[in-house]
């Protein structure tokens, strides 16, 4: 996918999806004028496939898919360096956010990253249980993602030293987390939030 | 018995740093003939002046030797203040002990004799110079520019206000140019026949400008001041003195599809035509080649119609002699055809593109036609092949610029720019279309520029993929383009329905002969050259000739209106004076010696030796001899080198003081 032809054309511009990220992130993408600076400042950029500017470049050309199919946007820490630092007031960090949105939406493509499968779950533990469970996250990441003993060897480790609870606790007033949920849940439907 | 001046300068370090300037000053106080020695901090500065005058007022000296920097620094300076305290200027000589010595060595003895040595070589130089006296000449107020674009025209326009007749030449049927062809003009996007055409008007209405269109210059002989121009004004076969434009001519001219030049031949017009509507002077012309009277001697529809019987089968050629006292070149441009080469041609073709042959792959001027309101589609963008209107249009930046292997190495300047003006232009027109831009750097250094081409990106919807095209082939009624976007590192492919290719600017067809015959240098493409490319951007090298516009490289509107505008000042400072001064540094044949050879004559690049009949007391020619003619001579002393009489010697570089130079070392 990485290194595939590019055909443009007016099909092959996703320019509705572009329109969306704009929407939602309130900064426009054609201003980029691909200095790189954000790429330069990323603490992320060395892990990414695409770097911000690439990203960033892609959706210039409308190429939604390649922008979705990668890890990049769920490796981005959100420290907003990049958007400090954009000397032509692109909010990166905001598109950022606008894109992994997006990618929660349209379920996909980002199929090949965990990430999006790890952050799913993360939310559904916090709803759950109204804080962290990691054991059960933990557990439940390796079974849906297929890789059974990820990491098992340093369960005894972490629950000898305290850092992982065998039991979950949970948070004596999950009734008002589920009703935070149930709010932007509503908000979403009507437009309101992300 | 000279009694010689010897200044030595410090110039702050640059001197005294590896040059003991007081060692210097001591010992050319031993020399033979030098009466006053001395060193100082900054000779060049005022209190370094007054020391070099009271020494000259003190010591009765006759002639004086700076020794500092370059005589092109400040030579000027020193005999200012030399001829300010009584001496003869040109018995005033500088002694290069910075350039030549001081900034060229580490070893500071070593560099201290060097110094010595220069100063005492130009001790003997002025010991044996003469007192020389200015030459001056006459100046014929009266401007020629050649070419009619824009660059011309405000450049008459701002001699002709100034009050000096001008006269306008140029070689096509109707002043205007490249200009009057665009449609609109970057950064500001208004109409460009709006802006040229009251400018061509006043050119043709000014009662202090002559304008010969249609007319090439045959040949250019003088010299600053004083040039003869002879102007071949070709045969239009319409008299006129006679036309009145009416047009009919036009309008009945059987023969009507012959592809219009203005229009990059996109359009058609008839054999008896004017290039455009607008036309300056509004007189047609007849294509001789294209007319059926003149191939096969029967038609002449358009003299039976013309009311004042102003058409004239019989008209030809004719030259006529002016005589000039400034020209200003101003020859523009043409641009780059990707077409195939032939061989030895240092341009090369696209093979790559195609090599011209598919017909919707168009250069940036016939775009500009086809999006012109008076262009051939009436201001439609519509494809060539089939008169389509294009739903993705690609455009390419830097088709021949900056590709050293196809011959050219520089930036076309402008292409950026209407590139940026062409998708504006392109997406106001169809507003369902996309367009795409492969370039490699956006060069966009101009008032409003960058904001400009910002703006096609980010409001105008333009695409632009940094990368280049390897690539074009037709493929149905398609044009693949294969490029690449090197800020993604991938390859990208789009069906285009057209393509611009912005294609370099190179000097108009047949710039270097032109040049030839004024006798100005160009470079290997050849654009003019400038005598400094900052200190002197429009002057030639040669004296009297200026430069204007895109003869003399690659240039937008607003940059060669500044240069016309300059070129202009300069000619009107020129004009200023009624004799003009110069330099008394140019050759002199003895006339008693001289034996005619014209050995010299053969080798002035200047041009500046003439034929004299010396005449017995009965008026019979006893033999020819060579004469200089000061206001031509360069001073360069070729001749004095070549003479084999040693008859033949440049003021200021006699043998004498060449040899005595030598003789010191």
């Amino acid at each position: 996918m990485k290194n595939k032809m590019m055909r443009l054309s007016n099909e092959t511009m996703n320019i509705g999806f572009v329109k969306k990220v704009e929407s939602l992130s309130g900064s426009s993408v054609r201003r980029c004028f691909q200095c790189g600076k954000c790429s330069a400042g990323c603490p992320m950029s060395a892990f990414m496939e695409h770097p911000p500017n690439r990203i960033v470049r892609l959706l210039q050309l409308g190429q939604w898919e390649r922008v979705l199919a990668g890890r990049s946007i769920w490796y981005c820490a959100s420290c907003e360096t990049c958007t400090t630092r954009c000397p032509n007031k692109v909010d990166l960090a905001s598109i950022m956010d606008a894109l992994r949105k997006l990618s929660w939406d349209a379920d996909g493509p980002s199929k090949e990253s965990y990430v999006q499968l790890a952050n799913r779950l993360f939310i559904e533990n916090i709803r759950t249980y109204g804080r962290q469970y990691e054991l059960r996250l933990g557990a439940a990441f390796n079974m849906k993602s297929g890789q059974f003993l990820k990491d098992l060897m340093l369960g005894p480790k972490l629950l000898s030293k305290g850092k992982l609870k065998m039991f979950h606790s949970k948070n004596r007033n999950i009734a008002q987390i589920e009703g935070i949920f149930k709010r932007i849940e509503e908000m979403r439907k009507k437009g309101e939030a992300l | 018995m000279s009694r010689i001046g010897v200044f030595v300068c410090h110039c702050g370090e640059n001197i005294s740093r590896t040059v003991d300037v007081e060692q210097v000053a001591a010992a050319a106080g031993n020399i033979p003939g030098v009466a006053f020695s001395c060193d100082y901090k900054y000779m060049c500065s005022d209190p370094g002046q007054n020391l070099l005058k009271k020494a000259i007022a003190e010591h009765n000296l006759t002639g004086v030797v700076v020794a500092a920097c370059s005589p092109r620094m400040h030579e000027k300076t020193f005999r200012k203040a030399a001829g300010a305290a009584g001496l003869n200027p040109y018995v005033c000589e500088m002694a290069n002990i910075r350039e030549h010595c001081s900034w060229v060595h580490e070893n500071r003895e070593m560099a201290t004799a060097k110094a010595s040595d220069i100063v005492h070589l130009m001790v003997e130089r002025v010991k044996k110079g003469k007192s020389l006296a200015p030459i001056t000449v006459p100046v014929t107020k009266k401007a020629l520019v050649i070419g009619g674009g824009i660059a011309g025209i405000q450049a008459a326009l701002d001699i002709a206000d100034a009050g000096h007749q001008v006269l306008v030449v140029e070689r096509e049927p109707s002043i205007g140019g490249h200009m009057a062809q665009l449609s609109e003009t970057f950064p500001t996007l208004d109409c460009s026949q709006c802006i040229m055409t009251p400018k061509m008007v006043d050119v043709a209405n000014h009662p202090n400008i002559t304008l010969y269109s249609y007319s090439e210059i045959e040949k250019v002989e003088g010299y600053i001041g004083n040039f003869q121009v002879t102007v071949r004004k070709k045969a239009r076969s319409v008299d006129e003195s006679k036309c009145t434009g009416c047009g009919v001519c036009i309008a009945k001219c059987p023969k009507k599809k012959i592809p219009n030049e203005f229009d990059q031949g996109h359009g058609m017009r008839s054999a008896i035509y004017v290039p455009f509507p607008q036309a300056v002077p509004n007189t047609p012309v007849i294509d001789r080649e294209n007319c059926t009277m003149f191939q096969s001697g029967k038609c002449g529809v358009c003299a039976k119609v013309c009311g004042p019987g102003a058409v004239d089968y019989q008209q030809e050629d004719t030259l006529t002699v002016e005589s000039i006292g400034a020209i200003v070149v101003a020859t523009g441009f043409k641009l780059y055809s990707i077409d195939r080469k032939p061989e030895g041609s240092m341009i090369q073709g696209y093979g790559e593109f195609g090599y011209g042959t598919i017909p919707d792959i168009v250069d940036g001027m016939t775009f500009e036609r086809l999006a012109s309101a008076s262009g051939p589609t009436g201001g439609k963008i519509l494809r060539p092949s089939d008169g389509k209107e294009p739903k993705q249009i690609v455009f390419i930046q830097c088709v021949g610029s900056r590709a050293r292997e196809k011959g050219i190495s520089y930036c076309s300047k402008i292409c950026c720019m209407y590139t940026a003006k062409h998708t504006m232009l392109y997406h106001h027109k169809v507003h369902d279309g996309q367009a795409y831009v492969f370039f490699m750097d956006a060069r966009t250094p101009g008032k409003g520029y960058d904001e400009f081409w910002r703006r096609a990106v980010e409001e105008e919807e333009a695409v632009y993929i940094r990368g280049m095209v390897s690539r074009m082939y037709q493929k149905g009624d398609k044009i693949i383009v294969m490029g690449s976007d090197t800020l993604v590192g991938v390859q990208v492919e789009i069906e285009a329905d057209m393509v611009v290719l912005a294609t370099a600017v190179q000097p108009q067809e047949g710039a270097d002969l032109l040049a030839q015959k004024l006798g100005i240098s160009y470079d290997k493409y050849n654009f003019y050259s400038e005598a400094h490319a900052k200190l002197k951007p429009v002057e030639c090298a040669t004296a009297g000739i200026y430069l204007a516009g895109a003869c003399q490289g690659p240039k937008d509107i607003p940059d060669t209106v500044s240069q016309a505008s300059a070129a202009a000042a300069k000619v009107m400072t020129l004009f200023a004076k009624d004799q003009l001064e110069r330099d008394p540094v140019v050759a002199k044949v003895n006339e008693k010696y001289c034996v005619g050879c014209f050995a010299c004559k053969k080798v002035c690049p200047y041009g500046a030796i003439e034929e004299k009949e010396i005449k017995d007391r009965q008026g019979n020619v006893v033999k020819v001899i060579a004469y200089v003619n000061p206001g031509v001579c360069g001073g360069c002393g070729t001749c004095q080198a070549t003479c084999p009489s040693k008859t033949v010697e440049l003021d200021g570089y006699t043998d004498e003081q060449i040899m005595a130079m030598i003789e010191t070392l």
